[in-house]
């Protein structure tokens, strides 16, 4: 069973003449151990496509499954729950709390979601595996583009979800960071048993994917 | 909490600068407050000590007892108990050689009644003959009068010794003189038969109404006092404002503060954290930076009671302690709460 399923869904945004399709009944699912990526360029719905997967927005028409579950009509409560347990985000911006170092970033995970954690034995291989081991003590911004992304992607594992949702992750790292975050994804999505999605227009990712689809203009199509 | 302190423990400098902003306004809330209830007390401290209930005064008096005279005649039928004392009030001009003249209230008093007995002495003694007077201990503490002064009374050629400083006896803003009812009596020798300005009792239901006497509440006799009514709405209006303005301020700020910070919620919310959890954050921490300007502001207040000369008519009383920092604390609340419909109206797709 697909840990993920998106069935005939739609989005639109506005009413009227204003009325835009940013998703048109479009269909989608990953398993386990799976990289996919979704590429296309901007404004193409990537976006929008990653907030209802996400469980971040309702789509206007058709179903989101997580596990076979039905999770289109969640209430905010239930998806707060769903995002907290079962799906990890690495954002394009890296968003990490601003005022909590690298370690109380994990703290504030463990104070809001104190069951299904990684232990710290795993979480201090995570730390060596992502090379962050040692700027544990810093805030984000005294850390370097790639060292937040990785900061990211550990705090998005610790919490030992199901799915991890990553929106344009190499946006702003060089090749040498691109291959690296990209053998990355593959390795966790094996050894972790993770569905990994990514949503980017980077084709340097393309060979570490397992599936690859394009939207465009809202349409959604499976490359590979 | 944990939000709330961690985000504190980072951006000391900000959240510095707020501590200092809620401990200057509690500080000027606190200052303020007690000066004006300081400088109000001062009209009323010696009426608060007697604890009296009741005001016997001629009924053409205006309700002011140093305007009253009551005759033998008006007084015939009084009971004077334990609970009674009779006031014979005169405002006075003294002096004593080597000191400066001063404006005050010539109480006379009788031996035996419960004003004489009640005095509260810092130094020396009651008053024992006639030309012996207590005063109020601001002659001492402010305008350096010492035991064994000689004072020379505008009312009389005569010289009174002062035998004790008394604590709080001022009445309208004025030290109080404490001496013998004679000497009022002597002062008042112009009307015939004079008894008393009037009587004070601690009973709340004594009543004595004959002929020009008449009874009136204490409530009603201290409203009448000289620009006490004016100078108390004054006041009140005052610190009304006062703190409506500052909670304003307040408030916005944390306001403001939350508003900064919704991006950050958003990205929190995306990550599944509830929005109890941030409400909460929101709250306590508008808490914590409120105790911690407040307990600042209560100490520094302390501090200024302290080292202010004793001059200056200040009253930080409980109730002002009380209701100041409770008052404080309700802004932080409110000033949390209202960006909470905000933070409940996050959309967590924001952070994407």
């Amino acid at each position: 069973m697909a840990v993920i399923e998106i069935k005939d869904v739609k989005k639109t945004y506005g009413h009227g003449s204003a009325q835009v399709e940013a998703l048109k009944k479009i269909n989608f699912e990953a398993n386990r151990s799976e990289v996919v990526l979704i590429m296309g360029p901007s404004g193409s719905g990537k976006s929008t496509f990653l907030t209802i997967a996400g469980s971040l927005q309702k789509p206007t028409a058709g179903q989101v499954f997580v596990n076979g579950e039905d999770i289109t009509h969640f209430s905010a409560q239930q998806s707060s729950s769903l995002r907290l347990n079962k799906i990890g985000f690495v954002l394009q911006a890296y968003n990490l709390v601003p005022f909590l170092t690298v370690r109380k970033q994990f703290v504030l995970v463990d104070k809001v979601k104190k069951n299904n954690n990684l232990s710290q034995a795993k979480l201090n291989q995570l730390f060596n595996e992502l090379g962050i081991t040692k700027l544990i003590d810093k805030y984000p911004q005294e850390l370097s583009g790639g060292q937040q992304q990785r900061v990211a992607i550990a705090r998005a594992l610790y919490a030992n979800p199901e799915i991890l949702l990553a929106d344009e992750p190499t946006a702003s790292l060089d090749t040498s960071n691109v291959e690296e975050v990209g053998k990355l994804f593959k390795r966790l999505a094996k050894e972790h048993n993770k569905a990994i999605m990514l949503v980017t227009h980077d084709p340097r990712l393309e060979k570490y994917a397992d599936h690859i689809y394009d939207m465009m203009d809202g349409k959604l199509v499976k490359q590979k | 909490m944990f939000l709330a302190f961690e985000e504190i423990k980072k951006e000391k400098k900000r959240y510095g600068l707020i501590v200092l902003m809620i401990f200057l306004v509690s500080y000027l809330i606190f200052l303020l407050s007690s000066l004006a209830i300081g400088l109000q007390n001062e009209n009323t401290q010696a009426i608060d000590s007697w604890g009296i209930q009741r005001v016997v005064l001629n009924k053409n008096a205006n309700i002011s007892m140093p305007q009253s005279i009551l005759t033998n005649k008006d007084t015939t039928d009084t009971k004077i108990g334990k609970k009674e004392s009779v006031i014979g009030q005169l405002p006075v001009v003294v002096k004593a050689a080597g000191r400066s003249s001063l404006t005050a209230q010539f109480l006379g008093i009788k031996k035996g009644q419960f004003i004489y007995q009640d005095q509260q002495l810092v130094a020396g003694r009651r008053a024992q003959k006639n030309d012996e007077v207590t005063v109020d201990e601001t002659f001492k503490t402010v305008n350096h009068y010492r035991l064994g002064d000689q004072l020379e009374l505008n009312i009389s050629g005569q010289k009174y010794k002062i035998v004790g400083f008394v604590n709080g006896a001022k009445i309208n803003m004025l030290p109080i003189i404490y001496g013998d009812l004679s000497v009022w009596q002597t002062a008042r020798q112009t009307v015939p038969n004079v008894a008393f300005s009037g009587i004070v009792s601690k009973d709340r239901h004594y009543t004595y109404n004959h002929l020009d006497a008449k009874t009136y509440s204490v409530k009603t006799f201290v409203n009448k006092l000289t620009g006490y009514a004016i100078q108390k709405t004054t006041f009140t209006l005052m610190i009304a404002f006062l703190f409506l303005i500052s909670m304003v301020i307040i408030a916005v700020f944390l306001y403001i503060l939350t508003l900064q910070k919704l991006h950050n919620f958003a990205v929190m919310r995306a990550q599944g954290i509830s929005t109890r959890t941030l409400v909460n954050a929101v709250i306590s921490q508008s808490l914590l930076l409120t105790v911690t300007g407040v307990v600042l502001a209560l100490l520094c207040m302390w501090l200024t009671v302290a080292i202010l000369p004793a001059a200056v008519p200040m009253n930080f009383a409980p109730t002002i302690i009380i209701s100041g920092s409770l008052g404080m604390l309700i802004t932080g609340i409110i000033g949390g709460l209202i960006p909470v419909r905000s933070i409940i109206k996050i959309d967590p797709a924001q952070a994407i």
